[in-house]
């Protein structure tokens, strides 16, 4: 008989395992549970283009300015993003939806090149920086039913790429670099003006900002150029500027192009075939495997003898190819990744494939997508994980230290890492939750 | 090992008398060869009293697995093989949908959750990104400067490791089988215990939007001697112990001279 003041002893195997079946099971995740797309943005703040407006006017009493944000922070969206570009001091942001409101802008506006956001404080003046991501209005024909497909950002100028209007250009155009003509003493600051480009031999498929100039490339193959040429990145064979899109010959006639890139002043173009042709500013030795001007106005075939080469990407001084296999191979001026002995090299040189996470315990680790900014590098694995490499400036790297990185550093991202875009001093990456 | 037979006891050459050949009485000396007396044995005593005998890296009372032991000269090899910093290896069981406190399975139940969500694909992509992390740490706690072109030919090959004190480390985790609730991995890390590898089962649980408790901690691999060269529980007798430490001479001499 139970009685008060009579112990009850250590509980017995029996009743343990009678009390863990009657315990409640909680749930935090269903089998459907899907993974959710997020964006993270790193680097210099002031001007606005992470889109945080506390690092810049802090909201709380206790916070204070963030002058560089230097590991990957998070920036809530209302919708997912599917494509973003960095151009210098400013970001967009580009999804897929149906929805008005397609585009999205933060950061320098000076040139309005996010666009005319009007300021509430004096509704005939707009913003000079926007620090937050705000829409940005496309003159769309049937905005309910185009899709933003992608966009890139120059130095001062924009390109939004839909997939049945044609190419929407805004911001500065002393080079003509939005397609239109030069007006002289155009003031950028404050305009309303969005220009439509339509007239292609077919429909764009990809666009790429340099830093003065617009490269546009369509579903045959073709590739066509507008904007400043002094150094010979418009690939028109002069060395004038070209304010209306005119098709590129050279060494890429008749050649199926697969993908175009530049960031700085010099050009670099991937042929189905697996083919690599560059042209433009060729200062640091970025196209010194042809020729030996320092600026070449025509695309020339680049004879490099590493195998077939899948995408290019190109910096402000150097250059990064991937191939097919997964090798990632460099050249230019700079920072290049292979430690702070190599500094310039005119022939490609191979990042050894153990720096990306490659050991004989994990074989089938490849890098799957390279990507430039002004002076940095990125590579994205198939696991989902980001290596950069290049000058910290402002703290762009996202390492968590200001020091340059020699070689690939990986970011720590919560995620795997889906996609990247590298400015002067930020990077924005679009990554899937676990 | 005193039943073994020891030294030959010295031999040392002593002029002794004894009776001259010729007529009796005169005493002569005489060259001989006559072993020591104080090396007989009974003058001597047992060769062996006790032995020092010095334990490697720690192995918890929960776990299993190899267990360097060092006998007499041999705890000074041990703590060279301590400084060299080897990696080593467990095989680390675990069951998914159950939280306890010590994160083992006979800990005190703190929670139950469903875990029917969870694939071989994600429980890889965390530890992809445990690998990731860890790798950081790696690079970081090894105090090289990072500018240095000779820290770029190590990273290449994967030679950076933390030569001093440094918090547990994972340089590299495999899922070896994955059957719902229960999984295996392998991994291989630095400067560890036992319980740090059973909270990181614990931290997948959760990363995994369950949890998870460790079943089984195996030690496979402790710098250069793997479960090959352990002996069984059959084997720990004086032939065995013998025959091992005669085995592993040789790895471990070439392992600390390539270290050190």
């Amino acid at each position: 008989r139970r009685g008060l003041g009579v112990a009850v002893g250590p509980p017995s195997t029996r009743q343990l395992r009678e009390a863990e079946e009657a315990a409640l099971v909680f749930q935090y995740a269903g089998k459907a549970a899907r993974r959710k797309d997020r964006v993270f943005v790193w680097g210099f703040s002031y001007s606005g283009a992470l889109g945080v407006p506390s690092f810049v006017r802090p909201d709380a009493g206790w916070k204070k300015p963030r002058r560089i944000q230097p590991t990957p922070y998070r920036l809530e969206t209302e919708e997912k993003i599917s494509s973003a570009a960095c151009g210098y001091g400013f970001t967009l942001l580009a999804s897929t939806t149906r929805d008005i409101t397609k585009v999205w802008g933060m950061g320098l506006n000076k040139d309005s090149q996010l666009g005319f956001q009007r300021s509430r404080r004096d509704q005939t003046k707009g913003y000079e920086y926007v620090l937050e991501p705000s829409p940005i209005p496309l003159p769309l024909e049937k905005p309910q039913q185009t899709r933003v497909l992608q966009v890139s950002c120059g130095r001062a100028h924009s390109l939004v790429l839909t997939d049945s209007e044609g190419v929407f250009t805004m911001g500065n155009n002393s080079y003509g670099q939005c397609g239109r003509k030069v007006v002289e003493d155009e003031i950028y600051s404050g305009s309303h003006l969005i220009h439509q480009l339509k007239e292609f031999d077919s429909r764009v498929v990809q666009v790429v900002c340099g830093q003065d100039h617009s490269l546009f490339r369509t579903k045959k193959g073709t590739v066509y150029a507008c904007g400043w040429g002094a150094d010979g990145q418009t690939g028109l064979g002069h060395y004038n500027i070209t304010s209306v899109p005119t098709k590129l010959r050279g060494d890429i006639a008749g050649v199926n192009i697969i993908q175009v890139s530049s960031y700085g002043d010099c050009c670099l173009a991937v042929s189905d075939e697996g083919d690599v042709f560059g042209w433009g500013n060729s200062e640091y030795l970025q196209l010194a495997s042809v020729t030996e001007t320092t600026q070449v106005n025509v695309p020339r075939h680049l004879p490099f003898k590493i195998g077939k080469i899948k995408e290019a990407a190109c910096a402000g001084t150097g250059n990064i190819v991937l191939t097919e296999e997964g090798n990632v191979f460099v050249w230019g001026y700079g920072i290049l990744g292979k430690g702070p002995n190599l500094i310039e090299t005119a022939v490609p040189e191979m990042i050894p494939p153990s720096l990306f996470g490659w050991s004989d315990f994990s074989p089938d680790i490849r890098v799957a997508h390279v990507c430039c900014g002004l002076s940095q590098f990125a590579a994205l694995t198939n696991r989902g994980e980001l290596f950069v490499w290049g000058k910290n400036l402002r703290g762009c790297l996202g390492t968590g230290r200001m020091e340059d990185q020699y070689f690939p550093w990986r970011v720590t991202v919560p995620g795997e890492v889906v996609d990247v875009a590298c400015g002067v001093d930020h990077m924005v990456s679009m990554v899937r939750s676990f | 090992l005193n039943a073994a037979l020891g030294r030959a006891p010295r031999q040392r050459v002593r002029f002794l008398p004894a009776p001259a050949p010729g007529g009796g009485g005169a005493l002569e000396l005489v060259a001989a060869r006559v072993p020591v007396l104080a090396d007989h044995p009974l003058v001597r005593g047992p060769r062996f009293r006790k032995l020092k005998i010095g334990a490697g890296h720690r192995l918890d009372v929960k776990a299993s697995g190899v267990f360097v032991l060092g006998i007499g000269h041999g705890n000074k090899l041990l703590t060279d093989l301590y400084n060299c910093h080897l990696t080593k290896v467990y095989t680390v069981g675990g069951l998914f949908g159950k939280a306890t406190d010590d994160f083992s399975d006979t800990g005190n139940l703190v929670e139950k959750t469903t875990f029917d969500h969870i694939t071989r694909e994600k429980l890889e992509r965390i530890l992809a990104v445990i690998q990731g992390t860890n790798q950081k740490a790696l690079l970081m706690y090894s105090n090289i400067d990072m500018k240095t072109q000779e820290a770029y030919e190590l990273a290449v090959k994967g030679l950076i490791r933390p030569m001093g004190k440094s918090p547990p480390i994972i340089t590299a985790v495999r899922c070896l089988q994955f059957a719902l609730p229960e999984f295996q991995l392998e991994v291989h890390c630095l400067h560890e215990t036992q319980q740090y590898l059973r909270k990181m089962v614990h931290e997948i649980g959760l990363e995994l939007k369950s949890s998870a408790v460790c079943t089984q901690v195996r030690r496979i691999r402790d710098g250069v001697f793997t479960v090959d060269d352990a002996l069984p529980r059959t084997q720990w007798n004086l032939q065995g112990i013998q025959e091992a430490i005669q085995n592993c001479q040789l790895k471990v001499e070439t392992e600390l001279e390539k270290t050190l």
